[in-house]
């Protein structure tokens, strides 16, 4: 980065102190650079502005975590109280059914819809007709455009008493199910609907790790005598592990964090004991009964859970390849 | 290169499944078209699939005379229009400083930007920062709070990133500004993504529900997400009359899945366009230094 620095420095060195010792000359470069770019400056204002506003702001709004927050005191009135809102959700039974709601469904989410995608790419990664490669990827890229609203009425239509899939069961002989109103359920609901709208989607950016691997590698390994399954495994499995490991770190670091409109759409008073997750219950207990700092508290600590996942996970995968960071 | 019969089995089967799984993709949307078209006995004795029965169109004639469904229907279309519009500008003016190669403070901003991918602010936070700025009941709420999508940025940046930098220098040395490079050359050259994240953006505002849901209390401003899912959970204002009193040629089956099609259609509608462009700017979202 140091090369450009001379010739524009030069420029506007004159307007600049000369006396300014070490420490000051990044000072000056940032001047230079501001006033011979300050344009660029300008343009990023509302940028930067947006980032402040909508997510440091809040970030650093968490601090109502330890305050017995009020909202007509605001933060500057409100008492703080330390950690006693971390002591109050752990002595509170909802917070763990919550928690343990929150948790299996993430888990599940990673173990059957994380490696969905995956799989997917691989089989598209077989067709040879390119035309019918086209058409069924455009097929399963369309449900990912759709709102969860629409998918959650669509999953209610299809498994309501009278819908077809009842209607296909009627057909085999089998008892009807009211699938969203019982428990046993819920789970597999939500984790199917999930891989369904984004399943397609998913497969992206693995489709373009594949299509950057170098056909002489397959060439040679079929010289070799491997044939498709040992192609798989052997060659394009591993040049896609790195892009693997990326985007489960990136799912890690969300890990419970489900997306609120999707449950939000699936839930039911009825399934509540096992479908209530933390985004619903936060809004439920935070936006709509004014609870702010205890929900808040669960909020951060859902954070910083992700972030302790990221690092351990982050950690490990710096010992074989490449982490995050 | 020769088949096995092992490989030829699996081309059938991984033909077949493929074919299988890509249906299912669609034909949960021709079941709701089938049975928005279908009497409503048909549709509650479990005789449709696929195809209506005792074909109607007083379920669609009801849902196209609601007046709130076009209501919000308008509200949606217009915080689409506005917000993708203003996101453009932001997310453009944003990409443009930071893909420049002598815009000094670019790496300490995108770190700043990087780490709020990371650390979300938990709902409650922001919910009262916006709700501090006066948005409740606000369209502006669904706009601004989520005006810059990072990964769209990102697209936009990586694009940027990728034009030739003689580009940069000749248009300097005819005496071109920065604002003036990126508004003609950068914007024309770019045309392809800013078409593929201007649908990204218009797609998201379209289907915009949880930031309505924290943020707009009053039902008249609804964007048509909301209005779906209120009449999805209380079929029988989307009826609006008494079905026990009179002959109607739809019930509350038929009407939800002609509202759930009714907001979905312009998605279709617009899913050939994008589809063209997206999986070429989906993979541009990946960073690069």
């Amino acid at each position: 980065m140091a090369e450009w620095v001379g010739p524009t420095q030069s420029g506007s060195s004159d307007a600049t102190p000369r006396h300014a010792g070490k420490h000051a000359a990044p000072k000056n470069r940032i001047l230079g650079n501001m006033r011979k770019h300050w344009i660029l400056y300008l343009m990023i204002l509302p940028g930067i502005l947006y980032y402040v506003v909508f997510k440091y702001v809040p970030l650093a709004g968490s601090v109502i975590a330890f305050q017995d927050f009020q909202i007509f005191k605001g933060i500057g009135g409100s008492e703080w109280v330390g950690l006693k809102n971390f002591k109050y959700i752990f002595s509170y039974q909802d917070f763990y059914t919550v928690l343990r709601n929150t948790a299996v469904i993430a888990l599940y989410q990673l173990l059957f819809g994380f490696p969905a995608p995956i799989i997917l790419a691989l089989l598209f990664n077989e067709v040879r007709l390119m035309m019918a490669k086209r058409f069924v990827q455009s097929l399963f890229y369309l449900p990912h455009f759709l709102s969860w609203v629409v998918v959650g009425g669509i999953v209610f239509e299809l498994l309501s008493s009278q819908g077809v899939i009842n209607a296909l069961r009627e057909w085999l002989g089998l008892e009807p199910i009211l699938f969203m109103q019982e428990q046993k359920y819920f789970r597999s609901i939500v984790v199917l609907s999930a891989i369904w709208k984004d399943v397609g989607w998913g497969t992206i950016v693995y489709l373009a790790a594949i299509a950057g691997i170098n056909p002489n590698l397959y060439e040679a390994a079929v010289m070799d005598g491997a044939n498709r399954w040992k192609q798989t495994v052997h060659i394009t499995l591993p040049t896609m592990f790195p892009t693997i490991l990326v985007l489960f770190l990136l799912n890690i670091g969300n890990f419970l964090e489900l997306g609120f409109d999707q449950i939000y759409n699936l839930l039911t008073p009825m399934t509540y004991s096992v479908g209530d997750i933390i985004e619903t219950y936060v809004y439920r207990a935070g936006v709509l009964q004014g609870q702010y700092s205890v929900t808040t508290t669960i909020g951060l600590f859902q954070s910083i859970i992700g972030f302790i996942l990221l690092w351990i996970f982050n950690r490990m995968a710096r010992k074989t390849e490449q982490g995050l960071w | 290169m020769k088949l096995t019969r092992g490989d030829k089995t699996f081309q059938l089967f991984n033909y077949l499944f493929l074919f299988a799984a890509a249906a299912t993709m669609l034909m949960p949307l021709l079941q709701l078209l089938a049975v928005s078209f279908s009497s409503p006995i048909a549709a509650d004795s479990k005789q449709v699939f696929l195809l209506p029965v005792e074909f109607t169109t007083a379920s669609w004639k009801h849902v196209l005379q609601n007046a709130g469904l076009w209501k919000s229907f308008g509200i949606t279309v217009y915080i689409t229009i506005v917000g993708t519009v203003l996101s453009m500008l932001f997310s453009v003016l944003t990409a443009y400083p930071l893909a420049h190669k002598d815009f000094l403070l670019k790496r300490p901003i995108m770190l700043g930007i990087i780490i709020t991918m990371i650390f979300n602010a938990p709902m409650i936070p922001f919910f009262l920062t916006v709700r501090e700025l006066g948005m409740m009941n606000s369209l502006w709420a669904l706009i601004l709070p989520g005006i810059i999508g990072t990964f769209n940025m990102i697209i936009i940046r990586t694009f940027f990133m990728g034009l030739p930098k003689e580009l940069d220098d000749s248009a300097r040395i005819d005496g071109c500004s920065d604002a003036g490079i990126l508004f003609r050359i950068y914007l024309p050259l770019s045309k392809p993504v800013l078409a593929t994240v201007s649908l990204f953006y218009a797609v998201g505002y379209w289907n915009t529900f949880s930031r309505a849901v924290l943020f707009i209390r009053d039902p008249e401003k609804w964007p048509l997400q909301m209005k779906l899912r209120a009449y999805l959970t209380s079929p029988e204002e989307l009826a609006a009359v008494n079905m026990f009193l009179g002959d109607y040629d739809f019930n509350t089956t038929t009407l939800k899945a002609a509202t759930i099609l009714f907001a979905t259609i312009p998605i279709v509608l617009v899913y050939p366009y994008l589809q063209k462009y997206f999986v070429k700017g989906a993979m541009l979202g990946s960073l690069k230094e």
